[in-house]
């Protein structure tokens, strides 16, 4: 899987000539309008059974004692606030909210962008060799299916795992990752296995770039950092933003990759949101206080979501 | 590559998906062949209940030609057990029609309707009146008097030890420890002696779920002056002395590197280390655990250990500073349940009085060394003559406690096992992790419902 | 892309860049060589370490009906199931969207963009009380629907602009010979852009394949269960035993989206066809 930055035509934005059929001359009627509409039925019936379906539960099932077990499991009761009054008071919800912006802003924000960014910049003047060694190992992190890049993490980060044989190769004291530093374990895990989608995204925006700009940048030290701060990253700027929204909103649903190395433990130092859902749904069976929670993110989720419509701006060009 | 191909394989799936029988659920449809779905835990270690079921299948399916018995293992431990088969009873559609079900969470389940009251087939089978010890068929009785489970087994927890790390570690044996303070001493003992042994286990933290509650924390506060529930007031304590002296005991272990290391023993599946490998490698010292244990090295078992009758000894788990009557115990055990949703209630029933009848009740005591709730297998020699152990684990259902059988005690046990993993991973001081126990129990039955001791 | 002019200096600067670039790819590399040599040695450990002798041993263990190979073709009938869905509702929706200037347009794509956003492990549990109120818990058709309503914002967003950059000129002839939209749509403009299509189906499969936590907690019966939750529960009772087999059962869970990214970046879009779509 060697980084051939060949684009096929439908990425990015169309030619505008392309789109408007035969625009001139027709004023659609409502009628016509509502007939070419009909196309989109399947889709937009499964996007409201299924996409706003849930929300709406969510904000519904908030209000409730729903359980898993108990009498509250066989007759709900509506119970107004209370699921998100318990979350003020409740110590494991600020945990759970801090450890996300944590595991946001390290494994995301800084740690995809920078290193994804700072790969396609190297990439970019790198010889064909070793161009192909870095998009085949990181690609690879990235294409593996989510829970088996856990297990590889796992592993990696166990305290008879490969991190610390190598710290003893060198005679430094092991330490069991996963235990005393399990946030740091699962940022460097999300890392590795997310940085790929920002390099991918940062290679085709340079590709936009004239070639000469970003590689005079990199191979021209000082005055290339300069140049790659006042020309090439203004020019990428939409990408950049862009970019940030999704890791972002990625990062948020991260589930399967920290139930598997810590389950959010130990103590719950490793419990995001999604893990604090789970546990206090599933686990305790609480499933309207989790399903509260489960609110609260999707309002989270919806903010980003916001900002990332803002910078976009679809349709902006007609 | 040639794209028609490519272009053509994705329909394929699709209608496959559509015409096989992946639709919304319904197999079990009435006329002509009737069958039942079967749902029980089984582990790499524990599969015991697997062998019982498959057994009584073969039986059932054999008495009653065109019925079919579907068998559901979930591969679980404990917790996750818990979750799944919460998940599945939560929609009638994928309720199990019969299911295996630890004993605490009848009463709950009964209240949330999952569960079909049995005392009418039950008055028709022979061997519950016959058969079954009295004090045992509380395990099944749901709030509003009515039975809603059949039990098992039943099982007692007392203190486990390997005689020849005891003899190394030049301790007494046979050893008969009096007071906790006693079990900390032998165990100082084997860690100055044997350095690189786990010199005592007690389970602790919320990976290994009830277990932690059951074999470690309530070992040790039923053997103080207070208890969890106060049963006259029904209500729930807390701020009592015995619950600090109990998690001050796990911080002594943990915190004194008298127990496992703590990262190993926050692992859910660190019981089958310690059991399997641990013990019959003159690596451990003592435990707190089960009669069934014993299960794990018999030649049934998943870690045949031909010697271990001779290495490994039991003692009873003496109360806190040696108060009456000397030893405590705690005891559960797990039942089978008939789904309240079922469509063939007559054949899941009937299903459970194959399983659990004589025959296969004593082999499945055996197997997993249970203390039996059935008389006539208590009485069999078969039984008694199996496991050197087996009469001393019956003898403590004595001075043995049962769980307080409210339909939030699996909650409640939730924050017990909270506060023991702050305090054994120093996160939190006893008085901290004890006050953040009382404000969960607070904030989960009310304050109307506690007792301040 | 190699410069013409090899100053000394940039030589030097260019030795660096490499030697930092082979460094990163090394620490990439750890944990998925581990998963490679410990599929190959039946002694491994959590650590990475050179096979004392190389064996399919792990291989053979875990490939038996009930543990991988029924599991394997779960995952192949949810996945597949899933793409096609929403291959085929993408195209319908991206037709309208890309042809013709509607009012709805905008606010339509508003809301696929918005979406796109919202995290879906945010609403596993509102989803599973609505399936069990369903009815619908266990029952993988209506978890491949629901897998599909996921992707399909993506879907649908790709899918235009694959469309987009289909000329008009051609629909056109179609037109004028008095072919109906949907026939221009299904002659005319689909087979031009099958290897769009292509990047869209595999992509969405791709994510399918992976999912762990939507089939975790909506499909319960062991006989249904695709591959992710099957290697879970593996890891869950062997996984601090048998890291060998983990392993090996692993690889063969990520072999087929291996294989299928690879012909979705070397055979049929180039490799930023994905990400340049998403790009958007």
């Amino acid at each position: 899987m060697t980084a051939t930055p060949t684009r096929t035509g439908g990425a990015g934005r169309p030619p505008q000539a392309a789109r408007r059929p035969a625009a001139a001359g027709r004023t659609p009627t409502a009628r016509r309008s509502l007939r070419r509409a009909v196309p989109l039925v399947p889709a937009v019936v499964l996007l409201a059974l299924f996409m706003l379906g849930p929300v709406i539960w969510s904000v519904y099932g908030s209000f409730t004692n729903a359980s898993l077990s108990g009498t509250a499991a066989s007759s709900p009761r509506f119970v107004g606030l209370d699921n998100y009054l318990a979350l003020i008071t409740d110590p494991d919800f600020p945990n759970a909210l801090w450890l996300t912006v944590v595991f946001l802003l390290l494994s995301a924000v800084i740690g995809q962008n920078f290193l994804g960014l700072g790969l396609a910049l190297l990439t970019a003047a790198a010889p064909k060799a070793v161009r192909s060694v870095v998009a085949t190992t990181v690609v690879t992190a990235w294409v593996l299916p989510e829970i088996v890049a856990a297990f590889a993490c796992y592993a990696f980060f166990s305290s008879d795992g490969t991190l610390n044989r190598m710290l003893a190769a060198v005679n430094a004291e092991p330490v069991d990752w996963l235990f005393t530093y399990p946030m740091a374990a699962v940022i460097l895990a999300n890392i590795w296995r997310g940085t790929a989608f920002s390099m991918m995204i940062y290679e085709a925006a340079l590709n936009d770039v004239a070639p000469e700009i970003t590689e005079a940048a990199v191979i021209d030290g000082a005055g290339g950092w300069k140049r790659l701060i006042y020309v090439t990253v203004p020019m990428i700027r939409n990408s950049i933003s862009t970019n940030l929204m999704l890791i972002t909103l990625q990062t948020l649903s991260v589930f399967t990759l920290i139930f598997v190395m810590t389950s959010g433990g130990p103590n719950q130092r490793s419990t995001t949101l999604p893990i604090f859902a789970y546990a206090e749904a599933f686990g305790l069976g609480k499933v309207g206080y989790g399903t509260a929670i489960a609110t609260v993110m999707l309002l989270i989720g919806a903010v980003f979501s916001i900002l990332y419509i803002r910078v976009l701006k679809p349709g902006d060009n007609s | 590559m040639r794209k028609s191909v490519l272009w053509a394989a994705p329909a394929i799936p699709f209608l496959v998906l559509a015409a096989s029988g992946c639709a919304p659920a319904g197999n079990d449809a009435e006329g002509g062949d009737k069958s039942i779905t079967v749902a029980y835990q089984t582990t790499a270690t524990y599969t015991q209940v697997d062998k019982l079921m498959k057994k009584a299948k073969e039986d059932f399916e054999e008495a009653n030609p065109g019925s079919t018995v579907e068998l559901e293992p979930i591969q679980a431990e404990e917790n996750d057990y818990a979750t799944k088969l919460a998940l599945m009873q939560r929609s009638p559609d994928t309720a199990p029609d019969v299911f295996y079900e630890d004993s605490f969470r009848v009463r709950p389940d009964a209240e949330a309707g999952y569960l079909l009251a049995l005392d009418e087939h039950l008055a028709e089978w022979e061997d519950w009146d016959s058969a079954f010890i009295d004090s045992a068929k509380q395990a099944g009785l749901g709030a509003d008097g009515k039975t809603y489970a059949v039990p098992m087994g039943t099982d007692t927890r007392a203190l486990w030890y390997n005689t020849e790390v005891f003899k190394e570690a030049g301790l007494d044996v046979p050893w008969e420890p009096k007071t906790w303070d006693d079990i900390l001493s032998a165990a100082e003992k084997i860690k100055a002696a044997i350095p690189d042994a786990v010199p005592f286990n007690i389970y602790s933290g919320t990976g290994m779920g009830e277990a932690a509650s059951m074999q470690g924390f309530e070992m040790l506060l039923y053997g103080t002056d207070d208890t969890l529930y106060d049963t006259e007031e029904g209500k729930w304590v807390v701020g009592s002395q015995g619950f600090r002296d109990s998690l001050q005991f796990i911080s002594d272990v943990y915190g004194g590197g008298l127990g496992p290391e703590v990262a190993t023993a926050l692992d859910s599946n660190y019981y089958q280390q310690l059991n399997g490998e641990g013990y019959p490698t003159n690596k451990v010292g003592a435990s707190i655990d089960g009669s069934w244990i014993a299960g794990t090295w018999l030649e049934t078992g998943p870690a045949p250990w031909p010697e271990w009758s001779e290495v490994m000894a039991v003692a009873p788990m003496p109360t806190q500073n040696g108060q009456e009557p000397g030893a405590t115990s705690m005891s559960g055990g797990w039942t089978l349940a008939v789904g309240a949703n079922t469509k063939n209630p007559d054949m899941a029933f009937d299903f459970i009085s194959t399983a659990l009848n004589k025959d296969n009740t004593l082999s499945f005591n055996k197997d997993a060394s249970q203390v039996p709730v059935r008389r006539d297998v208590a009485e069999d020699p078969s039984f008694t003559e199996s496991s050197p152990v087996n009469k001393f684990f019956s003898d403590l259902v004595e001075v043995t406690h049962y769980r307080p059988t409210t339909s939030d005690y699996p909650e409640i046990s939730g924050s017990i096992q909270q506060a023991m993993e702050a305090v054994m991973t120093g996160e939190q001081s006893v008085e901290e992790a004890a006050d953040a126990y009382d404000d969960a129990v607070r904030n989960l039955v009310g304050d109307d419902n506690v007792i301040e001791k | 892309m190699t410069t013409s002019i090899a100053s000394p200096r940039r030589s030097v600067s260019r030795g660096v860049s490499s030697a930092v670039l082979l460094a990163v790819a090394a620490c990439f590399l750890l944990p998925l060589a581990w998963l490679l040599l410990a599929s190959l040695d039946t002694k491994a450990t959590a650590s990475l370490n050179l096979p004392a002798e190389f064996s399919l041993a792990n291989f053979s263990a875990v490939l038996t009906p009930e543990q991988t190979l029924w599991p394997l073709w779960n995952s192949f009938l949810l996945s597949a199931g899933c793409a096609v869905i929403t291959v085929l509702a993408a195209v319908l929706a991206a037709y309208p969207l890309s042809r013709h200037q509607a009012r709805y347009n905008k606010p339509f794509l508003y809301g696929v963009l918005f979406g796109t956003g919202l995290p879906i492990t945010a609403m596993m549990v509102p989803v599973y009380s609505m399936f069990v109120r369903l009815g619908q818990l266990d029952s993988v058709a209506t978890v491949a629907l629901f897998m599909a309503a996921t992707s399909l914002p993506m879907a649908i967003w790709m899918t235009k602009n694959f469309m987009d950059s289909v000329p008009v000129s051609l629909e056109e002839a179609a037109w004028i010979d008095g072919a109906s939209a949907m026939r221009a749509l299904r002659t005319v403009v689909v087979p031009l852009m099958r290897p769009g299509l292509a990047v869209v189906f595999i992509f969405v499969f791709i994510q399918a394949w992976g999912n762990f936590f939507i089939p975790f907690i909506l499909l319960l019966s062991n006989h249904k269960q695709p591959a992710a939750v099957t290697v879970f529960n593996f890891f869950g009772q062997y996984g601090s035993v048998a890291y060998g087999q983990l392993a090996a059962f692993s690889l063969l869970y990520s072999i087929p989206v291996i294989v299928l990214y690879i012909l979705v970046t070397k055979g049929i879009g180039g490799s930023f066809a994905t990400a340049g779509a998403i790009k958007g």
